[in-house]
């Protein structure tokens, strides 16, 4: 079972004018226990809102979302969310360890039970030294870690986050990456990230949504968007033009980026027909390798497809 | 009771950290302080044979009063006076709640909590409620005991004052936070409280004011706010007319009766549930 499901959700806004703007034009996507979801767009793409509609900070104009079954009006729905919000204030004037137990306490956890609770996530999070520490001495990325604790403080079972590594060094990206599929694998907790970082979100995410003026213009699995194409990475020494010139006549396209060659072939038999020869010519093959699009290439196409449109 | 308490602690570590309580109990210790040592009475077989303000003698006129009757003027009289500082410094100290959670980035690690959104404000109210309160009683008590210790009369009606003074707040606090929630503006909160604190003394003489306006609409205008409003003279009056136990002119509530109480209440009871309806709708 999902524990998170969307259905037809549409949200339009209406401006002081009276002004309507869609923000949502129907989107549907389920998230798995376990399950790290990405959530992509460009900006004014419905990512926020879509979230805030999920945590009942706004109400969806039409359509149904449900957290662990319970429709996301419901309070109740959010006993077991962890959100992080993008450019959160935690109240300065709390410590780590008081805004911890605050938050913690709104959720129905008991005292005792935050008190060994907290100590725990801040060791996890890197600031075990800064419990008794108040906020606003805290760097961002301190700040952002501890936005990260204050969303696991009651053991949730989803997770929402938007932008989680904002502000934070390569180092903490990195630890804060390990936690998240620590919470997923190992606890089951499903996650929702959402991110302007399309390689955090590569590294991180099983599936994502790529969201377009209201609508998913594409989602699935991470490893089937970013598929293989029909390019082939080649270094290879020494290349002349004479090498080049053989390729094209089989019907290649070749291109020479950054020392290497990039081929773009029909299929694996005229692939092996390049192969053949470069070595026929004599010049040492050293690496070949399939040509994978990146995240950043399916986003970055659909963004242009936008703006030609 | 997790949620309450949870606020509680975070409204009072946030007023302590604004120096917004430390400032409130400062000044309130100050006016005690400043009290306690600008009176010295001279009681001699239960009258006041003498007196010194700020060091200055009183004059008697050569003859003694009852110390009973003394206390009893000075007390209501000052119970006015406490009546418009508790209020003040109340609206003042806790006018930011509302505004300072709906402030964006902070408002949704709150509202992300599985917590209804009047818990949520209501849990908030009664955290200013009890900061409120707790001024209150330090100012009054510290007051009454002070009168105490001086003149040995005891007399609790000053005491119970206090709960008079802490319903008007209560009202004033509750119109606070409907205003918080429309414009997420301390300033605009603070302003329209004392606004309406003023208007509701104005409007004491609603049938002076809506016999001299021409039109009948106008006259029902200003009789309707009238109702409308919490009738913060006629709780001055009776703050007073309980503490003196006289009845005070009629514009000022006369006698103690319930009428100004129930207005008053309904107004307040009226402001929450409007401001936890716009707080539940609103959209953030």
């Amino acid at each position: 079972m999902n524990v998170i499901e969307v259905r037809g959700l549409r949200k339009t806004y209406k401006s002081t004018l009276g002004k309507r703007v869609t923000a949502l034009e129907g989107i549907d996507f389920d998230v798995a226990p376990g399950e790290l979801f990405g959530l992509l767009g460009p900006n004014g793409a419905g990512k926020t809102t879509t979230v805030k509609i999920l945590l009942g900070l706004t109400r969806a104009t039409e359509g149904t979302a449900t957290i662990g079954g319970l429709p996301v009006s419901d309070p109740e729905s959010r006993r077991r969310v962890g959100y992080l919000p993008e450019g959160h204030k935690i109240p300065g004037y709390l410590t780590a360890k008081q805004a911890l137990s605050i938050f913690g306490r709104m959720s129905g956890m008991t005292s005792a039970d935050l008190t060994a609770r907290s100590k725990e996530l801040l060791d996890v999070v890197g600031l075990g030294a800064w419990g008794d520490v108040r906020v606003k001495k805290f760097s961002k990325g301190m700040t952002q870690r501890l936005g990260l604790a204050c969303a696991l403080v009651h053991r949730p079972t989803v997770l929402l986050l938007d932008e989680p590594t904002d502000g934070v060094d390569p180092v903490g990206r990195r630890e804060i990456r390990d936690l998240l599929q620590h919470q997923a694998r190992t606890d089951g907790t499903a996650v929702l990230l959402n991110s302007h970082l399309l390689s955090e979100i590569e590294l991180t995410c099983d599936r994502v949504a790529v969201l377009r003026r209201g609508k998913v213009a594409v989602a699935g699995r991470i490893e089937e968007l970013t598929r293989t194409t029909a390019q082939y990475r080649m270094v290879a020494s020494p290349v002349d033009e004479n090498l080049l010139a053989a390729f094209r006549e089989t019907g290649a396209a070749v291109e020479r980026v950054n020392g290497h060659l990039v081929l773009s072939v029909h299929d694996l038999q005229h692939l092996n027909t390049l192969v053949d020869r470069t070595r026929s010519a004599g010049v040492m093959l050293s690496e070949l390798t399939p040509v994978r699009s990146t995240l950043e290439d399916v986003f970055v196409d659909l963004v242009r497809t936008e703006a030609a449109q | 009771m997790k949620v309450l308490f949870a606020n509680i602690e975070d409204v009072m570590r946030e007023a302590a950290a604004r120096w917004t309580l430390i400032a409130y109990f400062c000044l309130s210790t100050l006016f005690v302080i400043i009290f306690a040592f600008s009176v010295n009475l001279d009681v001699v077989d239960g009258a006041l044979a003498g007196a010194k303000l700020f060091g200055n003698n009183v004059n008697m006129n050569g003859s003694s009063v009852s110390i009973e009757k003394v206390v009893l003027g000075f007390e209501s009289g000052f119970s006015g006076f406490l009546y418009f500082l508790c209020t003040f410094l109340a609206i003042f100290a806790t006018a930011h709640l509302v505004p300072r959670m709906q402030e964006k980035g902070t408002v949704d690690l709150y509202l992300s909590r599985p917590i209804s959104r009047f818990k949520l404000l209501m849990s908030r109210y009664f955290a200013g409620l009890i900061l409120a309160g707790t001024n209150i009683a330090y100012l009054i008590g510290s007051m009454w005991l002070i009168v105490v210790w001086k003149t040995h009369v005891v007399h609790p009606r000053f005491l119970l004052a206090g709960l008079i003074i802490f319903f008007v707040v209560a009202t004033l606090l509750a119109f606070a936070f409907l205003i918080g929630v429309v414009t997420s503006s301390t300033a605009v909160s603070i302003m329209s409280s004392y606004a309406v604190f003023f208007f509701g003394f104005m409007l004491a003489g609603h049938k002076r004011f809506a016999a001299a306006v021409s039109k009948e609409w106008q006259a029902g205008l200003i009789n309707g706010l009238y109702w409308v409003l919490p009738k913060t003279a006629e709780m001055f009056g009776a703050v007073i007319s309980f503490v003196s136990e006289q009845r005070l002119p009629r514009e000022l509530g006369g006698a103690l009766t319930p009428t100004p109480f129930l207005a008053t209440g309904a107004f307040a009871v009226g402001c929450l549930a409007l401001a936890s309806w716009l707080f539940h709708r609103k959209e953030f």
